[in-house]
């Protein structure tokens, strides 16, 4: 069954079961492999994109849940990595392994939406997604520094 | 497509259809990694006939472009970037033309290593101008008991081993193009090679001013042998330019994009995809299963079962057979998979087994003599002149890796050749799976590196390349994509070994241990006991005696990061800080004294570490109730002469009335050895490493029931967050007179001890079994 998704502001017509995951849609359908799998129960947030400007689990959201809904993944945050986000990103050469850089830097984004200058306390409530390689130190300032560009 | 295919004609569709390739070298690019397979024509298969390679690890371009082939896998270590500042420092090019490739295993299967890299001048760790102490003097074709004579050496990407053991040899690869280029421009001028010089890839002529660049001279060096290569000398640390600066790691502008290409990403026309149940009890096989009642759904194709892979093919390990659904999604796969029904043969002795029961038998395994280590003194005698006794038990659960890309592996067999995508720790063992499996000749396997989403040491250990081979077998002539579910990922991976320790320790009236016995247990193969990391000499005690213990069970075990050292570390300095409290002594200053009484050739180098992470936290001044701090040495080779790391740490600590742990602030204090390659990636290592063995230490625990492994998701296998992550590191670096062992692996494993120390000060409640987290905390 087919039905339409908008994706980093182009529309697709998409060919599959709508309760497949949005995840699966992305990435196998849509052919964006930025959005990581990695637990399929939303527990980890590898696989954040947004939907209607908010931060979601994509593994565990059905496609038909976000037509009609602008979806942003991290192809749609900047073609070239010229997002203040990417740059104090790498500025602090925050990712180690990167696979869940992804979903950390979506989920961060939606928090820098909200908040122009989020607190530690807020970083911590907001941003839960998981990382093994343990990259939080960095994150952390990055998400300060990415603040700090998106106000100028 | 049909395994009647020929391999020509399956190229002559891609090609057709996605125009032209270079194959062999395996590029984390999206176009690349999206767009396989066809050979240059008329070259050999990994020469761009446009610019011939300097030598295996470089080749220049007209443009400058310098890429310098990697035979490590990236994993979010570094290796990328530090193998490539080894190479490029020796060949004086300019750094931000540098882009590194994965070398080819093929190729590595094909040709020997230059035999002026196989012998390494100087005298050894100590020696600032050596090529250090790798195991040069142990061949083993696939990497894992020593350094391959193959052409890259060591394909392995384990034990924190990549700048230690490549170093010298990286070093030879970037200093032998350097002469050649300088050869080739010597020789074009008609000038002396005397008077040339070259920096940020130019070379100038000196006499004259005369200047040229690598790209202009490359092809000519490439026709250029040196005439005496053995007598090219790696520059000593002295004169390093490039390596010991903080260098950002290339690859990291891909993966802020999502452009960087994991294993989980590879993308081939006509491939499908494979989602997998294996029997969950290791050991256990498919009995039958029910195709016919999933035939019907959605994209589904087939079903492939497969065996037990090889136990040759995984080092020893004996992992479980199973069943994959092809279907033309990975998500139609999965959904096919979980509904059909397997039936499994699962050996009764496995079934039977639970965590409860292997505590047991580790219990009574340590309470038999065991194998004696050390036994030094007399230890009987020591412990009746002593004036207290102090006894603890220790345990360790076993812990899973848990890297965030699930195994996946892309294969595509047909008659005469295997290619492999994969994110892999060991390409060379797995081009002899691959051969093994298919009966194709290693030269014909090609394996296209990809990076991993995490490693620490899980890709090292099978079988998720043995598992995608087998079913690709199957299927000769289609390319299939293996993925595993997270949960099919906690079944398909080695642990690291459940352990426990017992330490015994007779003090003096002054509170100086003057008798101590150690005994440790561990399973089999758990690189535990096997690995003998020493758990106790390093304090001085003069009647020791350490014996190793061990039992077996059927749950495959291997190298996980931090190995069996890191329970070791545990034990370890958990008991220090428990003598400490014994004798009534500061545990800064009984580990000080306790060092500076041996007379071990590193003590200076431990003394060092421990003061300056005491000085660097404010060890000794006040911090307010239920916050507290506790010290560690961390070292690893400090006993000899050889190559070491030494490492102190101060974790500063807080518990709430409630029992909420919070690591407040970590210290560190760490040896650079001669000199750190990229002191940038060392600063994200140990970082990472807080993290890491916070998990160990408060919330990770892998528990069996039934024969299988229980803790199969994050909701049940917990990682931690960003509101656990400490809001304060600080890390300072020394230099020591010795090369460095490696640090990726063996860090921060203080926290634990750390943690335990903490809540015993602030609770009063000594918790001896990780992890903390299943305790109660709270306080009154």
């Amino acid at each position: 069954m087919a039905f339409d998704l908008v994706v980093n502001g182009t529309a697709h017509r998409v060919d599959a079961d709508p309760q497949t995951p949005l995840l699966w849609v992305i990435r196998d359908h849509l052919g964006l492999t930025g959005t990581k799998f990695s637990c399929g129960i939303g527990q980890c947030g590898a696989c954040t994109v947004h939907v209607d400007g908010r931060a979601i689990r994509s593994c565990s959201v059905p496609a038909s849940t976000a037509v009609g809904k602008p979806i942003l993944t991290i192809e749609g945050v900047s073609p070239d990595g010229s997002h203040p986000i990417q740059m104090a990103w790498k500025e602090f050469d925050a990712p180690q392994c990167g696979y869940c850089q992804s979903g950390m830097i979506m989920a961060a984004l939606a928090l820098l939406h909200d908040r122009s200058r989020p607190t530690d306390a807020e970083i911590d409530a907001r941003v839960t997604n998981a990382c093994r390689c343990g990259t939080y130190h960095r994150v952390r300032q990055a998400i300060h520094l990415a603040a700090d560009l998106m106000r100028k | 497509m049909s395994s009647d295919v020929s391999r020509r004609e399956f190229l002559a569709t891609v090609a057709a259809a996605h125009g032209a390739f270079v194959l062999g070298f395996w590029m984390p690019d999206k176009t690349q990694a999206q767009t396989p397979l066809a050979k240059p024509s008329g070259a050999v298969w990994y020469e761009d006939p446009a610019t011939p390679e300097v030598n295996a690890w470089i080749v220049v371009a007209p443009d400058e472009t310098v890429t310098i082939r990697i035979a490590q896998t990236e994993l979010g270590q570094g290796v990328w970037t530090s193998n490539a500042m080894m190479v490029a420092e020796e060949l004086q090019c300019d750094w931000t033309k540098v882009r590194p490739q994965y070398a080819s295993a093929n190729r590595d299967a094909r040709e020997k290593a230059p035999e002026w890299t196989l012998k390494v001048p100087g005298n050894g760790a100590t020696d600032p101008t050596s090529g250090g102490e790798p195991t040069f003097g142990n061949r083993d074709r696939t990497g894992v008991a020593g350094i391959p004579d193959s052409l890259y050496r060591r394909m392995r990407t384990n034990a924190a081993s990549s700048v230690k053991d490549g170093r010298y040899y990286l070093q030879l690869a970037g200093a032998e193009a350097r002469e050649r280029l300088l050869l080739a421009a010597a020789g074009l001028w008609s000038v002396p090679v005397t008077e040339l010089t070259a920096k940020d890839s130019v070379i100038t002529h000196g006499p004259s001013g005369r200047t040229t660049t690598y790209g202009r001279v490359a092809e000519r060096a490439a026709q250029t042998p040196h005439p005496h290569p053995e007598t090219i000398r790696i520059k000593s640390p002295d004169q390093w330019t490039l390596m010991g600066t903080e260098r950002r790691n290339l690859d990291v502008p891909l993966k802020v994009t999502g452009q960087t290409v994991y294993g989980i990403d590879v993308r081939l026309p006509g491939m499908k995809w494979a989602a997998v149940k294996a029997c969950p009890v290791y050991g256990g096989d498919v009995k039958r299963y029910d195709f016919e009642a999933i035939r019907t759904m959605p994209g589904v194709r087939s079903a492939v079962q497969f065996p037990i892979p090889d136990p040759s093919c995984t080092r020893g390990r004996v992992f479980s057979g199973g069943v994959a659904v092809i279907a033309d999604t990975w998500y139609q796969a999965k959904t096919a998979v979980d509904r059909m029904p397997v039936e499994w043969t699962i050996p009764p002795e496995n079934a039977a087994v639970n965590t409860a029961m292997m505590r047991d038998a580790l219990a009574a395994s340590i309470a038999q003599p065991g194998q004696v280590r050390v036994d030094q003194g007399d230890v009987a005698a020591g412990f009746a002149r002593a004036a207290k006794i102090v006894e603890a038990t220790y345990s360790t659960p076993y812990l899973a890796r848990a890297r965030m890309e699930p195994g996946n592996a892309t294969v595509l067999v047909t008659n005469d050749r295997v290619d492999i995508w994969i994110g892999d720790q060991s390409p060379q063992e797995t081009r002899f799976s691959a051969s093994k499996i298919t009966g194709v000749p290693e030269e014909n396997v090609y394996i296209h590196l990809c990076h991993l989403g995490g490693g620490y040491g899980r890709n090292g250990n099978g079988p998720q390349a043995e598992q995608a081979i087998m079913i690709a077998n199957q299927m000769r002539g289609t390319p299939v994509h293996m993925l595993w579910t997270r949960e099919e990922d906690f079944i398909g991976t080695t642990y690291r070994a459940m352990g426990m320790a017992r330490l015994k320790a007779g003090l003096d009236a002054e509170g100086w241990p003057i008798a101590l016995e150690v005994r440790t247990c561990m399973q089999r193969d758990g690189f535990g006991p096997e690995a003998s990391f020493d758990v106790t000499s390093r304090y001085h005690v003069p009647n020791y005696r350490y014996s190793t213990h061990t039992t077996k069970f059927h749950i495959p075990v291997g190298t996980r990061r931090g190995v069996g050292q890191a329970a070791h570390d545990f034990y370890r300095e958990s008991f220090m800080n428990e003598l400490a409290h014994a004798a009534g002594k500061d545990p800064y200053q009984y580990r000080r004294e306790l060092i500076a009484r041996t007379t071990l050739p590193y003590k200076a180098d431990m003394l060092k570490a421990l003061d300056m992470a005491a000085e660097m936290s404010g060890w000794g001044t006040p911090l307010p109730n239920g916050k507290v701090r506790s010290i560690a040495l961390e070292e690893r080779g400090a006993e000899g002469n050889g190559m070491a790391t030494i490492s102190a740490m101060v974790h500063t600590v807080s518990v709430s009335r409630e029992g909420k742990v919070r690591l407040e602030r970590v210290d560190i204090a760490h040896d650079t050895g001669f000199g750190l390659v990229n002191p940038l990636s060392v600063k994200k290592q140990l970082e990472g490493q807080i993290a890491w063995f916070y998990n160990d230490a408060m919330l990770q625990a892998t528990t069996i029931a039934d024969g299988h492994v229980v803790e199969n998701n994050y909701n049940r296998f917990p990682i931690s967050r960003m509101a656990d992550d400490p809001p304060e590191i600080n890390i300072r670096f020394f230099p020591t007179g010795h090369w460095l062992i490696g640090m990726g692996h063996d860090r921060a494993t203080s926290i634990q001890s750390a943690i335990g120390d903490a809540i015993f000060q602030i609770t009063g409640k000594r918790f001896r079994d990780l992890p903390y987290g299943k305790h109660d905390l709270t306080w009154i």
